[in-house]
């Protein structure tokens, strides 16, 4: 695949693309709510697969900055009555915020006791959003988040949604794969891969964690922003420590550093417990399943699988 | 004033030996075998569930050979998961082996609701009413878990100090290749170690079912802060995760008084962030930071 890559650019996105622009025509308002959440995520996981899939660090506190992203779009334009477009200036400044915030602790902390510091990360923006009930609404949420306005025209339908969020990943999947072939990217994964040898060539490997981060907060914020505006309520307890756990299984079941991955990882994420309804009940626990048996058998995720690359450098996820 | 810092004081003491229970539980597994139990929230659950669920409302045993049942049960569930996911898990990478032990406790939580159905569980009369020491007030479940904590504590001593299998489980933790060389069975000894884990998992959600009632998200907060507990003792050390869970809990029951009482949780990851940057190697830890 990444031979292919190589010679053709970006080709084999294009056939999704396609895919992806006539889905509405064929499918129920069900179906197209849940790949507007498909698309949400996947801008999540490309930012995730920057510091979790390439760099190595791993991050159980998305749904922290999730919600944060979420939080700061919907307050200010409840609040305050400004435009989304605006509140997204806001949100990408918080990401930002964040990214430090979080990439200094990591220059410290390695291994578990970064998984336990994001985990406490989420854990309290959580709890803040749930307790802090004159600021945030509590438990309750926040309500009537108003939807984003294209040049006057007004995206309230679920499929101008769908159409809008498809733009947005489109873009956000694009700056992902430039990065991801850029030096940067190379960085990245030379920090997963051998940290000494970063250190050695004469690059920073603790602003290169801290970019990783910052990216990866970034992306995680807008995701959020746009969440808050497409589904037009949010409450604390959808960002559960669950829902951070998911946007990992994302990256590493689809293959960790490659475009490819985030994107398949969020689609089989979000899209398979739906196909798996006709068990009933036993929905839930065939997909659980079938991600721990992904984790043991595949564990660098589908897109790293030999098949697709036989000049096989990358090595699977992790350290 | 002094009467209610003591009454949370001593509040705070009994959640600690719970945190810090919860903090040995997943230590023992990570000494032994490297892997961090992400699924020990709901094998505390399934405990639970088991002792209320199966032992008494439906076989109808009392609470003692109640116990005793779920014990067995959860021993016999231990040695399954050891040689099903742990044991192969180890040589992973470390992502894989957190996600891995994570869909572990996924699927542990669906099994329950399935079996169980979805709704909450309590014990009439176990463990309820107080206990009055001079003017302070203490529930019966605090000084269960106080002596529950103690008689765990007393077992697991004497078992890792006087017992072969506890002194090869001491030798396994510091150097798997040279306990191998000194013909210790590493493999059984996890899988034994993985037991005791899950026996102490068992035991804190039988204690703490007076003060959470059984239901599916009951041991959530417990078992995040119970890793909170073994950081702030020192990772990988028994006596630090006990010492750990007695100051976050003494630390959040005080800052649930200072502050509004809702924001007595994120004291507990707020003191577990700082205490990260500013000494991550724990109040009784060694030096280095670098698992």
């Amino acid at each position: 695949m990444n031979a292919t890559l190589k010679k053709h650019g970006g080709l084999v996105y294009l056939p999704l693309l396609i895919a992806a622009i006539f889905l509405p025509k064929f499918v129920n308002n069900y179906y197209i709510t849940m790949s507007c959440l498909a698309l949400i995520y996947m801008i999540v996981a490309f930012g995730l697969n920057f510091i979790t899939g390439m760099t190595g660090q791993m991050n159980l506190g998305t749904a922290g900055i999730f919600c944060l992203g979420a939080y700061t779009s919907a307050l200010l334009t409840t609040r305050t009555g400004c435009s989304p477009w605006l509140a997204m200036i806001a949100v990408i400044a918080m990401g930002v915020l964040i990214g430090f915030g979080l990439g200094y602790p990591s220059l410290r902390l390695k291994g578990v006791y970064l998984s336990l510091t994001t985990i406490a990360f989420g854990e309290i923006v959580r709890q803040l959003a749930n307790n802090m009930t004159n600021f945030t609404g509590g438990a309750q949420g926040v309500r009537n988040i108003p939807v984003y306005n294209l040049f006057g025209f007004e995206l309230n339908t679920k499929v101008r949604l769908y159409y809008f969020l498809l733009a947005c990943t489109v873009l956000f999947g694009f700056i992902s794969y430039r990065i991801i072939k850029s030096k940067w990217g190379r960085v990245f994964m030379a920090v997963r891969d051998n940290i000494d040898a970063v250190d050695a060539c004469g690059i920073s490997s603790a602003q290169i964690k801290i970019l990783a981060f910052t990216l990866a907060a970034v992306f995680g914020c807008i995701a959020g922003g746009l969440y808050a505006h497409y589904s037009g309520y949010i409450n604390p307890s959808s960002f559960t420590l669950g829902l951070s756990v998911n946007f990992v299984v994302m990256v590493m079941v689809g293959g960790s550093g490659t475009l490819m991955g985030p994107i398949l990882g969020a689609v089989i994420v979000s899209m398979l417990p739906e196909f798996l309804r006709f068990l009933g009940n036993y929905y839930q626990i065939t997909f659980y399943t079938i991600v721990l048996l992904c984790t043991i058998f595949v564990p660098g995720g589908i897109c790293n699988l030999r098949i697709f690359h036989r000049d096989s450098l990358r090595r699977p996820s992790g350290n | 004033m002094v009467r209610i810092v003591l009454q949370l004081v001593i509040s705070g003491i009994a959640m600690g030996f719970v945190y810090g229970l919860v903090g040995i539980e997943y230590t023992l597994i990570w000494n032994s075998t490297g892997l961090l139990n992400f699924s020990h929230e709901r094998i505390i659950m399934l405990g639970a569930y088991v002792f209320v669920g199966s032992m008494i409302t439906k076989i109808g045993m009392g609470v003692i050979p109640g116990i005793a049942g779920a014990l067995l049960f959860i021993a016999l569930f231990a040695v399954l998961v050891a040689l099903v996911i742990f044991i192969p898990l180890r040589n992973m990478s470390r992502m894989c082996a957190i996600m891995a032990t994570v869909m572990l406790g996924n699927i542990i939580n669906e099994g329950v609701r399935l079996y169980y159905g979805p709704e909450a569980m309590t014990v009439k009369g176990f463990l309820n009413g107080i206990v009055r020491i001079g003017s302070l007030v203490v529930a019966k479940a605090y000084v269960a878990i106080i002596i529950a904590a103690f008689v765990i504590l007393g077992l697991l001593t004497f078992f890792m100090k006087k017992t072969k299998t506890g002194k090869a489980m001491r030798c396994v933790s510091s150097n798997k290749t040279a306990s191998a060389l000194m013909g210790i069975d590493v493999q059984q000894n996890m899988v034994i170690t993985i037991m005791i884990s899950f026996l102490i998992c068992c035991v804190i959600g039988v204690m703490v079912i007076p003060l959470y009632s059984v239901n599916q998200s009951m041991a959530s907060m417990i078992s995040l802060k119970g890793f909170a507990a073994g950081v702030i003792g020192g990772f990988g050390s028994l006596p630090g995760a006990i010492v750990g869970g007695l100051i976050v809990g003494v630390i959040e029951n005080i800052g649930g008084m200072i502050f509004p009482s809702t924001f007595k949780d994120v004291v507990a990851f707020v003191f577990l962030i700082l205490m990260l940057l500013l000494r991550p190697s724990g109040v009784m830890g060694k030096k280095s930071v670098t698992k």
